[in-house]
Parts: structure tokens; C-alpha cells; sequence
């Protein structure tokens, strides 16, 4: 009988392509929004996951931080100037899981060659920066530990800057000026890193890099340094390194609470980034499921009318001896079927959008199974649910007053 | 000679508006098998609702109604589908084909409701199409036939499932005088096969074709007359 019902439903369908058609497409645009949505979501998360994996899995940063209270300034009893250099030493001393350490010392100044002026973010750091970070040279040599221990004003650009301040030219022995808190230092480029693109904490190719002597004795005369970054034998370790960095800081700094003093593994980068994301396309992804669900009224509202249009053949159908259940399942079929066509041809958009924006977007197109299950089971539901009303008034219909219907 | 239809003292009063209607007033009757019977009478006397009861479509208010020995008012609304679908044959005044449907597809409409497999649902289709024919027309639409031509799809349809009554509602009523006479003659010629034939009408003329005509008067057998 389901068959028999089916059949028929497809044929009434059929001879109604178009009013078929459109009140299928709230299904369609429902079930292909969630799918693409869904799909956006995880290919940049994806993408943005395998961008910080590329930074250095085996990563943890270090920061001091100013005691809760205090925020704008430092008292006497902060930490910072126990984040020196030496404390480099004595991290890789104390943490078996850490291989190396390299101090970081961030300033921000204004690049100038010639008359063009270009902001950035001048990290002072050493020769292990660019293993530690995965990081490699497009050309010339990175700051080297002769650099260093000569204090040697010499800078390696990113490569958005090197566009911005040389266009094509080749920079590598140019000179150029770096104003930093009102005074202007001369700088040798000897260096170019290769493009890496945007990240967390900003675009790595709008950074400029100069030893880090130079960043603490010239530019700022400081004694203590922005941050740590340390590298772990392999990213497995990367738990134990910062559980062993946790008590060697707190011992050291006497910091019980860990008041004075940030870890960042990657391990956490990654869990923020992908619970937003996450946050994100459920939000979406629940919009999507509300236009399913305004889809199914669509649905009920053409089966409404299709019954008061139909109600003569109902009455032939039950004069020829179709019995309520008959007829039920005649609508039903036919809202199933609207709601299951609309579900596939649904998947189908929700595919070539999910295509069209990868694309555009450059991530990888990731096709959940389980938002293609979800979104055309839900579609299913929703043909059943809403087309019951309609199906159950048709099969409750009196045959005489429906023969009687002009 | 058997009997296909025994009814005593049938009543049907409705509701229409909040007005009591008295369609029928106690109506007894008997039609045997292989009779041809006119049911006539003016609008009102109650001939509609007489053919609905006897189509099986509506129930009486009180008495009985036999149909091949089964008393229908004690049947539930499935056991009734399945009375129309089996011993009914209905021809309507509007002729009442699906539309959308093939000829042949309409014709089959009554074998989908009991089951019948697919193969002798085609081959019952046919032979009834033939009787009628309209052999040659299985893949047209209603809508690109005449009315006439209708008709004999309506009337194929309704003798598909061998029923044992046609029960035709004014079948000349859409169509001109002569294709009328012509669905008459073919309606005559079915009966004289054997087939128990019962036709609701309002013109004398369509009665003549009959043996017997029944004249209902305010929800009451009036006369009950046989033709010669």
C-alpha cells in the first residue's frame, strides 16, 4: 500500500512541476544553507588550525603579566624584571622537556625608506627564532649570534614589508631608518622572510626582526624581556613542558597563584579557536535549521491548498473504494516526497556552495556526512510533521460532500 | 430471481444549516439481479441521497439496507470502502476522471485500491477499455477526449472490479442529445449482458431506456412501475 501511495504521490507531483518545485525550494535553500554553513565552519577551522599547527606544534610562550589590581602599572613587587635574559638558562636547566628558549623583546616602530613610512612589529630575538618557529628565509641570512653579541643594528623584513617599502626591488644591504619612541636608528636589511600570512597575534609577514641586544640596549635600555618562546623536544611534550615551566615560575617568582605570569601552548590556541568557530557555525548552523523548519510550513501550506483543490478526487478516490488510510498516505507521500526530493537536491546546493566559497575562500571543502545526515533527516521530519495535518484532513473528508465539491 | 438489493423502511434526516432535512421518509424497495431500474424524481424527493445510501457512500439514519445479503448499516467505514470498491460500479453526471491521469490509468484506479498486481491491473484495464471502445486511447489524457468519449472512460472504469450494480448519476446529463443516446444505447447493451444496472435521472426520456422506473416524491416511493 505504501508503494501504491507512493506512486501516486509521485504522479500528482509530477503534474505539478512547478508549484512543486517552489514549495520544495525552502527545503532546498534550508538543507544546502546547513550543509555549506557547516562545511565553511570546519574547512576554516581546518585551515586555521593547520596555519597555527604550521607555527611550531612544539611551541609554548611565556609572558609576564601584571598583578591582578595593578593593571596600567608596575609596582614595586612585579615580576618583570625578573624576566631577563638569564632566566633563558635557567628554563632549559630546569625543564627536561624543553630543548630551547629564545627571549623575545617586542617593540612597535615606523620603518622608513625613503619617503615611505610603514608601521610594524619589531621583534628583537636571536638565531633561533627561525627554527623554533618553522619559519624559513626567502633570502639573505637571518640575525646571526655575531649579530647579537655586536650589537649589530642590522634588520630582517617580512615580506609584506619588503613590498611596501622597496616594491620589487631587491632590499638585501639597503638601508633603512627605524624611529622608535622619537629617536631614529640607521638599520642594514639583510634579510627577507618567506610569505606566511595571517595568524593568531597578527600578520607574521608585517614583522621586522633585529638581534636582540640591540632591541634591549639601543632601543629601549630595558632590562627585561616581552616574552619567551620555548621549543619541546616534540609536540607530545608539549603537556609536560608546561606543566614542568608552571612549577619552575612559580617557584622562582614565588607566584602560588600564578599571578605574575602567562603560559600559552598551542594545544590552547587551538581549543580557543575551535570553540569559536564551533560557536560560530552552531549559531549559523541553528539559522539554517530555522529556515528548514519555515520551509516545512511552505510545505504544509501547498498541501493545504492541494487538498481543498483536490477535495473532487478525493471523493472519486473514495468512491472507487480508497479507504482513509489510502488517502492519508497519498498526502503524506506527497509531502515526504516534496521534503525528501527538496532534501537532495538541497545536498546538491549545499555542495556546490560549500565548493564555490572553499574556493573563493582557500580552505579545503570538508562535507560533514553527519551535517548531510542531520540536515536531510531533519528535511525528512519535517515532511512527515507538516504534511500530516494536511494528509489527515483529506482522509477524514465525508465522500458525499466531497463528490459534491465544485 | 435473486435479490441484489433489499431495503426496508430506509430513513436519512440531516442537518443542513441547522434545518432538519427529511431526505428520505421510510423507503422499502427490492432489485433483482440483472434488473435495470430508473430511479426518478424531482429535486428534492430525496433520489440523491437514495443513490448514496445505496452507493455506499452515506449511512442511513434508521433501516436496513442489503446489499448482496450484507447489511450495510452495520458496516464500519473501511468494510464500506471496501463494499464500493468491490460490488459498485459509479458513473457520475460529471464524469469525475482524474485530470492529470492516462486513460488507462483511470480505468485502473479502482484494481490500485484492492491490491491487484500490476500486470493483471493492465490487463483488466484493457478489456474494460475494449467493452467500451476506447482500446486505442490508453495513453490520453481526459482533457484531449470528447465528453462521450469521457463517459465510456467513466463507465469502463466502473466495470472494471466486475461490481455487482452500476449505479449511474445522471450519465447524459454533460452531453449533448445525441452522444447521450449513444452512452444509453451502450449502457442498455451492458445490462443486456447480464450486468444489474441502476440509473438516477430527472428525464423521462433517459428512464425509457429501463425496465422499471421508481418515482421518489418527497422522500417516499411514489409509483414503481415496469416499462414494456
Amino acid at each position: 500500500m505504501i508503494f501504491q501511495s507512493l506512486k501516486i504521490a509521485i504522479e500528482s507531483l509530477w503534474a505539478n512541476k512547478m508549484r512543486s518545485f517552489l514549495s520544495m525550494l525552502g527545503i532546498i535553500i534550508g538543507v544546502g544553507a546547513v550543509i555549506a554553513i557547516v562545511s565553511v565552519g570546519t574547512g576554516s577551522t581546518q585551515q586555521i588550525t593547520s596555519s597555527i599547527a604550521d607555527l611550531g606544534s612544539n611551541m609554548v610562550s611565556i609572558y609576564p603579566r601584571t598583578p591582578r589590581g595593578q593593571a596600567g602599572q608596575i609596582s614595586s613587587g612585579s615580576s618583570q624584571d625578573k624576566f631577563s635574559l638569564e632566566l633563558t638558562d635557567y628554563i632549559e636547566k630546569f625543564c627536561p622537556s624543553i630543548t630551547k628558549v629564545i627571549p623575545i623583546k617586542q617593540v612597535s616602530g615606523t620603518l622608513i625608506s625613503d619617503d615611505i613610512n610603514v608601521n610594524a612589529t619589531i621583534l628583537g630575538t636571536n638565531i633561533d627564532y627561525t627554527e623554533v618557529n618553522n619559519y624559513e628565509l626567502d633570502m639573505g641570512n637571518f640575525i646571526s649570534e655575531n649579530d647579537n653579541s655586536e650589537r649589530k643594528q642590522v634588520i630582517v623584513l617580512g615580506s609584506q614589508l619588503v613590498e611596501d617599502l622597496f616594491e620589487n626591488d631587491n632590499p638585501i644591504g639597503k638601508s633603512i631608518k627605524v624611529n622608535y619612541n622619537g629617536q631614529a636608528y640607521m638599520f642594514e636589511v639583510i634579510g627577507v622572510m618567506k610569505e606566511k600570512g595571517g595568524s593568531i597575534g597578527g600578520n607574521l609577514d608585517e614583522q621586522a626582526y633585529i638581534p636582540f641586544s640591540v632591541a634591549m640596549d639601543k632601543l629601549t635600555n630595558s632590562d627585561y624581556v616581552s616574552s619567551y618562546i620555548a621549543q619541546t623536544s616534540s609536540s607530545e611534550k608539549a603537556s609536560a613542558a608546561v606543566s614542568e615551566l608552571e612549577n619552575f615560575m612559580v617557584k622562582f617568582l614565588d607566584d602560588e597563584d600564578q599571578e605574575q605570569f602567562r603560559i600559552i601552548s598551542q594545544d590552547e590556541i587551538l581549543d580557543t579557536v575551535s570553540s569559536v568557530t564551533g560557536t560560530m557555525s552552531m549559531m549559523l548552523g541553528g539559522i539554517a535549521a530555522i529556515s528548514l523548519l519555515v520551509g516545512g510550513i511552505g510545505i504544509m501550506n501547498i498541501m493545504l491548498v492541494s487538498v481543498t483543490e483536490r477535495t473532487r478526487e478525493i471523493g472519486v478516490r473514495k468512491a472507487l473504494g480508497a479507504r482513509n488510510v489510502h488517502i492519508l498516505f497519498q498526502f503524506l507521500m506527497e509531502s515526504l516526497n516534496l521534503s525528501s526530493l527538496g532534501g537532495i537536491l538541497g545536498i546538491g546546493f549545499g555542495w556546490l556552495t560549500a565548493y564555490f566559497l572553499s574556493q573563493h575562500g582557500d580552505w579545503p571543502m570538508v562535507i560533514a556526512p553527519l551535517s548531510v545526515v542531520l540536515a536531510f533527516g531533519f528535511a525528512l521530519f519535517i515532511g512527515i510533521f507538516f504534511g500530516l495535518y494536511p494528509a489527515m484532513k483529506a482522509a477524514k473528508m465525508n465522500p458525499v460532500d466531497a463528490l459534491r465539491y465544485e | 430471481m435473486k435479490k441484489v438489493i433489499q431495503i426496508n423502511q430506509l430513513e436519512k434526516t440531516y442537518f443542513l444549516e441547522k434545518v432538519k432535512v427529511e431526505a428520505l421518509r421510510g423507503v422499502s424497495l427490492e432489485i433483482n439481479t440483472g434488473e435495470f431500474v430508473s430511479i426518478m424524481g424531482p429535486s428534492g424527493s430525496g433520489k440523491s441521497t437514495l443513490m448514496h445510501i445505496i452507493g455506499c457512500l452515506d449511512y442511513p439514519t434508521s433501516g436496513q439496507y442489503f446489499l448482496s445479503d450484507q447489511d450495510v448499516s452495520k458496516l464500519n467505514d473501511n468494510q464500506l470502502a471496501l463494499f464500493r470498491n468491490q460490488k459498485i460500479g459509479f458513473v457520475f453526471q460529471q464524469f469525475n476522471l482524474l485530470p492529470k491521469a492516462t486513460i488507462l490509468r483511470n480505468v485502473e484506479l479502482p484494481l490500485i485500491y484492492n491490491n491487484t498486481d500490476s500486470k493483471n491491473k493492465k490487463r483488466l484495464a484493457m478489456q474494460a477499455l475494449k467493452k467500451v471502445g476506447l482500446g486505442n486511447r490508453l495513453k490520453h489524457k481526459p482533457n484531449e477526449i470528447s465528453g462521450g468519449q469521457k463517459q465510456r472512460v467513466a463507465i469502463a472504469r466502473a466495470l472494471v472490479n466486475r461490481p455487482s450494480i452500476i449505479l449511474a448519476d445522471e450519465p447524459t446529463g454533460n452531453l449533448d442529445s445525441k452522444t447521450g443516446k449513444d452512452i444509453m444505447k451502450m449502457i442498455r447493451e451492458l445490462h443486456n449482458q447480464g450486468n444489474t444496472v441502476i440509473l438516477v435521472t430527472h428525464e423521462p426520456e433517459i428512464a425509457q431506456y429501463s425496465q422499471r422506473v421508481i418515482y421518489l416524491k418527497d422522500g417516499l416511493i411514489d409509483k414503481d412501475e415496469v416499462i414494456t
